[in-house]
Formats: C-alpha cells, sequence, structure tokens
C-alpha cells in the first residue's frame, strides 16, 4: 500500500471566468512508505498547489488523491499527516510547548499525555530548554524547529511541507536539513517536501520531482542514489553533484519555451 | 469622533481569498443599501423606546441609565424631519434645512482649511525629524506625551487665547477655528509621517546612495511614496481631529454661523423645541460623513497603485 | 505583524546612542519651552489672565491641590466607567457581528456615522435625553466612543488572521468553533487590549470636553471653562495640569495592562 497515490489529478482555477488557470494538468505520482520525494520547479509550476490537494486544503478539479488507500479528505479528518509551512504559523500567544500541543488538543489528548509527549518532541528537535519561551523570543530557524515538532507531534505517518527552511538563512538552512534526516530515521516518516532549491531537493530526498508551468505538469523524476546516511560530508559528494547536475538538465528541459526558473511565488 | 485606529499596519495579514472583482462590487453596493435599512431600524427602535420608555428616565441595577422618553428629551422621528421644512424662528425666517445647511457649509470650509493646514505641518515636522536625529530626540517624547494628554482638554486654554486675539479678528474669527483644528490634525499626521519615512527598507536607501542621490531625491522617490500607506490612516484621523477642533472652537468663541455654535444654541432652545437639536446633529453628522468620504477619495488616490491589502 | 518578526531594532543609522543623547534633547527643548514662556511673561509684562508664568501655575496647583483632585476624580470616574462598559459593549456586539453576518452588516452603516458625527454634538443630545444633574450622558457618550474603537479592533482581531495559522487549522480539520476557539478568540483578544489602550486616552478626552455642554460643575471641563471666563487663567491652567495627569494615568495603565496581558503585542513607541 503506498502512502500517497495521485492519479489523473487536474486542478483548474477560476473555472469559467477570464482568469481562468490550469494549475495542474493530468498529475500521477505515488510516493511510498518511508519515502522522501521533493517536488521542485519554477513558480507557478504548481507544486504548492499538488501539495495542497494532498492535504485536501483544496479539492482537485478532476482525479483521486489517496492516502495509505484512504481518499485524502478521509485521511484529513483521521489526522494522517503533519505539516509544515514556510511561515512557521506559530501562535504568538502560546508558548512553544503549548504551541506543539495545540494538534494534540484537537485530538483530544489529556493533560498529562500531551505533556509528555511535546517535551518528547522538544528533545527530538533539541529545544528541550525552551519549553516555556514564547516564539517571538526564538529565531527564525528555532521557530521552524518548533513549527517541526507541532507537525510531527501527533505522530503522523506523513509529513508535508511547504518551503519550510525557504526564509532560513543559508547555513540554518543547512543545519536544518541535516536535522531533518535525523529527525525522519528516527521517526520512519514519509516526507513529501516542496523546495525551489536544487541541492536542498538532491540533500534530502529518495527521488526529486520536477515540475513546469502553463500548465502544471510532470516533467521528469529523479533518483537519487546517495543511500540513507547522509552527513554534511554528503554535500561534497562528487555523487551529490552528479544529481544536482542532473536536476538541474531536468529543469532545463521542462523550461524550453517557458518562463525562467524564479522564486515560487504561490 | 477622533478615534486614533491602530496605524493600520496590521493589515498586512489579511484573511487568505480576497474577493473577486465582481464580488466585491457587488458587496460594496449591498453595503450602501444597508445604510437606509439600518437608519429605518434604529427610527423604529427610537420610537419603539418612546412608546415603552419611562417618561422620566429609569433605573437598571440602580444606575439611572434608561432616558427620558418623552417628546420633549426624544422627540418623534418625523417630527425631526419635518421641522427640517419649517422657518427657524419667526414666521419670516429662512427654513431650518438651509440654515443648517448653511452652517454646516460654514464650517466644512474652516475644517478643509484646518485639515491642509494639520497636514502640511505634521508632514514638515515628520520630515525635519526624519532628517535631523536630534528633532527627533527632542520632540518624540512630548509627541507620545501629547498623545496621552487630553488635547481637546488643551484646546479651550488656546482657544481662549486665541479668544483673546480674535476680539481684534472680528469676522474673521474662524482663522482661531481652523487654527485649532490643525492643532488637533496635526499630531497624528507627524506620528503617521514619522513612521512612514522610515519604512524605507534599508536596502532601498543603500540602493539611492549607490545612485549617489541627494537627500531630497531619496525623499521624494523612495520615503515619501513609502510613507503613503502610513498616511493614509493618520489622515483619516487627522480629518476627524479637524472637524472636532473646529466645533469645539465653534463653541468656544461663539462663530456663529457654524454648525458648532448652532448645536450648542439649539441645544439650549431644546426644552422648547427639542427636534430642532437634531436637525443641527444631522448638520454635524453629514458635515463628518463629507470630510471623511473626502479623505477616503484622497487615500484612494494616494495608494491606487499598491496591491488591495489596506 | 509577521510572526517571524523578532527584532524590534531601530532600524535608523543613529549617533551615539549613550544615556546623556537620549536625555539631553528632550529636557533642552523642555528647559527651553518653560523657560521661554516664563521669560516672555516677564520680559512683555503680559498680563496673569492673558497668559500666565508657569510658576504661577505651579503655585496655584499647589494652593489648590485638594480642589484640582476632586475635580480629576470626578471626571476620571467618568472616563473610567465609560471605558469599562464601552469596552464590553464593543467586544460583545464585535463577538455578535462576527456570528451573525445579517447583524453585522446592519451594524456597519451604524458604527460609520457614530464615527463620522463630531463626539461633542452627541453630548448635547444626551444631556437632553438624560438628565443634565447626573453624569449619566457624559457617560454614556464616553461609553459610545470607546465602543466604536473596541469594536473596530475585536471586528478586525476576529476577522484577520495569520494565512498559515488558517491552513494549519485546516490540515487539523478543525471544526470552525475549534478554529474560533483556539485561533479567531486568541487574536481577538489581543486586539482588544489594543483597542483599550487607544481608547483609553480618548475616553479621558471625552469625558472631559462632554463637560463643556452644560451639567453638574464639579468635574475638570466645567472647572477649566469657568475659571478661564472669570480670568482666572493660572487657576484654569492648574486644572489643564490635573487633566493632563488624569491622562497620563489611563495612558500608562492601559498600557501596562495590554504589556502584561497580551505580551506577544509588545511594541516599541520611541521608534
Amino acid at each position: 500500500m503506498s502512502a500517497v497515490e495521485v492519479a489523473q489529478v487536474s486542478k483548474v482555477f477560476n473555472l469559467g471566468t477570464a482568469d481562468q488557470v490550469d494549475a495542474l494538468v493530468d498529475i500521477d505520482l505515488t510516493v511510498e512508505q518511508g519515502e522522501f520525494v521533493s517536488l521542485i520547479g519554477p513558480s507557478g509550476c504548481g507544486k504548492s498547489t499538488l501539495l495542497r490537494l494532498i492535504a485536501d486544503l483544496i479539492e482537485p478539479t478532476s482525479g483521486t488523491v489517496l492516502m495509505n488507500a484512504k481518499p485524502a479528505h478521509q485521511a484529513r479528518l483521521d489526522q494522517d499527516y503533519g505539516m509544515a509551512f514556510q511561515q512557521s504559523g506559530l501562535f504568538e500567544w502560546r508558548n512553544v510547548q503549548k504551541n506543539i500541543e495545540l494538534p494534540l488538543e484537537l485530538k483530544g489528548w489529556d493533560k498529562p499525555t500531551r505533556r509528555a509527549r511535546s517535551l518528547e518532541m522538544l528533545e527530538l528537535v533539541k529545544l528541550g530548554q525552551f519549553a516555556k519561551h514564547m516564539p517571538w523570543q526564538l529565531s527564525g530557524g528555532m521557530q521552524q524547529r518548533v513549527a517541526i515538532a507541532r507537525s510531527l507531534a501527533a505522530n503522523p505517518p506523513l509529513l508535508l511541507m511547504d518551503e519550510p527552511f525557504g526564509a532560513l538563512d543559508e547555513m540554518t538552512r543547512e543545519h536544518m536539513q541535516t536535522e531533518l534526516l535525523r529527525i525522519r530515521k528516527e521517526t520512519g516518516t514519509t516526507i513529501i517536501f516542496v523546495t525551489h532549491s536544487i541541492p536542498e531537493a538532491v540533500y534530502l530526498s529518495d527521488r526529486v520531482v520536477v515540475m513546469s508551468p502553463r500548465p502544471g505538469r510532470i516533467t521528469a523524476v529523479v533518483d537519487v542514489v546517495l543511500g540513507s546516511d547522509r552527513t554534511e560530508d554528503t554535500r561534497e559528494d562528487e555523487q551529490f553533484y552528479d544529481r544536482i547536475t542532473e536536476v538541474r538538465e531536468a529543469l532545463r528541459g521542462a523550461e524550453m519555451g517557458s518562463a525562467p526558473l524564479g522564486i515560487e511565488d504561490r | 469622533m477622533t478615534v486614533v485606529l491602530g496605524a493600520g499596519v496590521d493589515e498586512s495579514v489579511i484573511s487568505v481569498l480576497p474577493a473577486r472583482g465582481a464580488q466585491r462590487k457587488r458587496r460594496r453596493g449591498l453595503r450602501v443599501l444597508m445604510f437606509p435599512i439600518t437608519f429605518a431600524i434604529v427610527a423604529a427602535l427610537w420610537e419603539g423606546y418612546k412608546v415603552v420608555g419611562p417618561q422620566n428616565g429609569g433605573k437598571i441595577l440602580g444606575w439611572k441609565l434608561l432616558p427620558r422618553a418623552g417628546s420633549r428629551e426624544m422627540p418623534h422621528v418625523w417630527d425631526m424631519v419635518s421641522r427640517l421644512t419649517r422657518p427657524e424662528n419667526g414666521p419670516n425666517s429662512q427654513t431650518i434645512g438651509i440654515v443648517v445647511a448653511k452652517a454646516a457649509f460654514y464650517s466644512f470650509r474652516v475644517a478643509l482649511l484646518a485639515f491642509v493646514l494639520g497636514v502640511v505641518i505634521g508632514m514638515v515636522l515628520a520630515i525635519l525629524m526624519t532628517r535631523f536625529k536630534f528633532f527627533e530626540r527632542a520632540l518624540m517624547p512630548y509627541l507620545v506625551i501629547s498623545q496621552t494628554v487630553p488635547i481637546v482638554g488643551i484646546a479651550p486654554v488656546l482657544v481662549f487665547i486665541l479668544a483673546a486675539w480674535s476680539r481684534n479678528l472680528g469676522d474673521q474669527k474662524w482663522i482661531a477655528a481652523s487654527l485649532l483644528g490643525a492643532f488637533l490634525a496635526f499630531f497624528p499626521i507627524t506620528i503617521g509621517g514619522l513612521r512612514g519615512l522610515k519604512s524605507a527598507s534599508p536596502e532601498s536607501i543603500e540602493l539611492m546612495d549607490s545612485y549617489a542621490a541627494s537627500w531630497w531625491m531619496t525623499l521624494v522617490k523612495l520615503r515619501l511614496p513609502s510613507a503613503a500607506p502610513y498616511l493614509a490612516p493618520a489622515m483619516r484621523v487627522a480629518g476627524a481631529a479637524a472637524v472636532v477642533g473646529v466645533v469645539v472652537s465653534e463653541i468656544s468663541v461663539k462663530i456663529n454661523q457654524g454648525i458648532g455654535e448652532l448645536v450648542a444654541l439649539y441645544g439650549q432652545q431644546a426644552t422648547n423645541d427639542p427636534a430642532k437639536l437634531f436637525t443641527a446633529v444631522f448638520g454635524a453628522a453629514i458635515l463628518g460623513l463629507v470630510m471623511s468620504a473626502l479623505v477616503a477619495s484622497m487615500e484612494k488616490l494616494m495608494l491606487r497603485s499598491r496591491p488591495v491589502t489596506a | 505583524m509577521s510572526v517571524s518578526r523578532r527584532r524590534v531594532g531601530s532600524g535608523t543609522r543613529s549617533g551615539g546612542d549613550g544615556v546623556v543623547a537620549k536625555v539631553l534633547p528632550p529636557v533642552i527643548v523642555g528647559a527651553l519651552f518653560f523657560g521661554g514662556w516664563e521669560a516672555f511673561v516677564d520680559w512683555q509684562h503680559v498680563r496673569e489672565f492673558i497668559l500666565p508664568k508657569p510658576s504661577e501655575i505651579w503655585k496655584q496647583l499647589f494652593d489648590n491641590f485638594g480642589l484640582v483632585r476632586s475635580a480629576s476624580v470626578v471626571t476620571g470616574t467618568n472616563a473610567l466607567v465609560g471605558l469599562i462598559l464601552g469596552t464590553i459593549l464593543g467586544a460583545l456586539l464585535a463577538a455578535t457581528a462576527n456570528r451573525y453576518r445579517a447583524f453585522g452588516e446592519l451594524l456597519n452603516p451604524l458604527t460609520i456615522t457614530i464615527a463620522a458625527i463630531p463626539a461633542v454634538v452627541i453630548v448635547s443630545v444626551l444631556n437632553n435625553m438624560y438628565s443634565v444633574t447626573t453624569q449619566t450622558g457624559r457617560r454614556v457618550m464616553v461609553t459610545l466612543a470607546v465602543f466604536f474603537i473596541v469594536f473596530v479592533q475585536v471586528a478586525r482581531g476576529l476577522r484577520q488572521n495569520h494565512p498559515t495559522q488558517l491552513e494549519l487549522m485546516r490540515s487539523y480539520a478543525a471544526s470552525p468553533r475549534e478554529i474560533l476557539r483556539k485561533v479567531r478568540i486568541p487574536n481577538a483578544v489581543g486586539y482588544l487590549f489594543t483597542g483599550i489602550r487607544t481608547a483609553a486616552p480618548i475616553a479621558v478626552i471625552i469625558a472631559l470636553v462632554s463637560e463643556y455642554f452644560g451639567g453638574t460643575q464639579d468635574g475638570l471641563g466645567q472647572r477649566i471653562a469657568s475659571n478661564f471666563s472669570l480670568s482666572k487663567t493660572a487657576f484654569a491652567f492648574a486644572y489643564v495640569v490635573g487633566g493632563s495627569i488624569v491622562g497620563l494615568l489611563f495612558f500608562a495603565g492601559s498600557n501596562l495592562l495590554e504589556y502584561v496581558a497580551v505580551p506577544w503585542r509588545r511594541r516599541r513607541y520611541s521608534r
């Protein structure tokens, strides 16, 4: 049973009006259990839209999305995935620990269990001493780590991430990437990750899905065979550079006759 | 009502999906339609209270909260409206509608001048404070305190000083009213302008520096445009403040041509002719609405090429 | 207000940032202002009933401290009662308007109109509706003014949420009720205290000005006006100082309240 199965999905915004946009056309994508898949592409290619379709935050115009053989809508109701965004989206009136407990409150966990779980999560993202801090007292990288802890708190089998490191500086970003790989190893979570950074996609993923805009579609899938033990040294690896080149060329191919690579502006 | 709305910067956080053009237009049409409906309901509530309310006022939880429902204190709505078409005093005087309209227009002109003066003075101060750190350091504490001190409370001070002076003014007393309006209006402009002028990002200032642009060029090309979103809400406050200032000083300096003095005068006559007071209040309300509509359209002009967030 | 914006730094290129550089300029301006005022009155032999010297105002305040204090208490109480009632009314109506759309649409034109009418004008109507021997008309006036500010702020807080937070709640399949409880209400509470902070000084202003339109003689506004017209100008100024102190107390109190109650909305003033 695949973690996520996207079949023949299309999404049209503003259907039947003057500003109709074909955001996604005939998307097929299967993500296996425990896999790390990145979606990459220039702005307007619909990678964030695809992620939101999987999350059932928006509905496809046609086609089906299954999560563990369940319709995406049911999966959302059952809380089968966690989600992290580019903006941490922390609640500024809750301290770090209370932020992590939010999804657990909604699931109706009792207080002691919530407390224990949130502390466990804080240890996982190495923010143990910051439980009582308020979000605005943390740096951007730390806020994002809290957001990741929150997305994993309910122990979902799947994690959906929409450019979670997009607003961080390069050094913090690389550090966070390594942290994410460590967390993934410890939890065995399946991850779908939207990014516009080629090295980030290659460093993190088992597979990189390359997309192109107007209309949004998948143009190539690059298998990243770097093994499961990736460290900071992997970034110096020749294999790593080869994969980067491969993704870059796939992007160029996708780009022919369309807009230049830009910043995602969903 | 001088109301300072928290500078409007929080507006960047808007709800997820903004309404589309056509939808927004239709909703605006609906909004305008709501006005007569709301006023009809308020009028009905007013008349309804007159039927059930106590004639001499009443208490809620020991507090004299219920207004007196008699026709002397709360005249019928139709009396207020019909009073507009009847003569002001004797049979030979003008109809009250014309008197009120004239007074409101008089005050409007004075308030408009006050507003313009306030904006100019406020901006000059803001620019000086941006240009010279000393000015900012020296004046800022006073500007902050001035927001807390009942400025309108100082109004009589100014008005009486102005009144002493305005005895020499004769028919030109409105100058005093305009000055007071400007005095109330310039504070929000200075505060909003200062925040706005400083809102230009360090990067864009450095960009201007890299062009070897003079300070004035940077002001005109960069700082003033980036101040616009901060100035817009400040102007709304300043417009209201100008009206309040003018109305208050009309009463204090006794400028008979203005709507403020008319309200005060009709207030004294309210025991004999209660509907009269309300006609003057209508006039003041229309003055306020026209002023805020004018400022709103200026705002629209200032922000015409900006994204629709504010 | 973005969540990730952490530092509230000055953002201006500043020279020396020592205490002296910060304190000295306002002190110089203050000293120049009051010194100049005192000197100008001496030099021009301005008669006291036109413009008294600061030292004379100080003397009047000192000599009549009890009178100024009792007038300040009367006006301050009116402002406080109105502030509390207006806050409750504004928050309740904003919540209702948010819950029942039609009610909100009906209330909207009313708030716009009330906002546009010069407040001082409404006082004369209220004085007429209530008996002039009570403080009720003034308190209702303050309530109206405060109501409007709080209403606008709370309505905004209930409506304007961070898009990411809403998307997150949707990903949790949260019910509208849960979104209300976990996102909209806490967010609106922040706005509520900002509304109170904004309204507090205005409550004092309205309480004071509403006294200019007749009614009982015991408040600051009446004392200021009557002493001016009796040409006891220095005495009138002493009451103005009283009013300023009441205003400052409300300002400080409401800021402290916001600072303590909703720490995430702390803001710098001297920016």
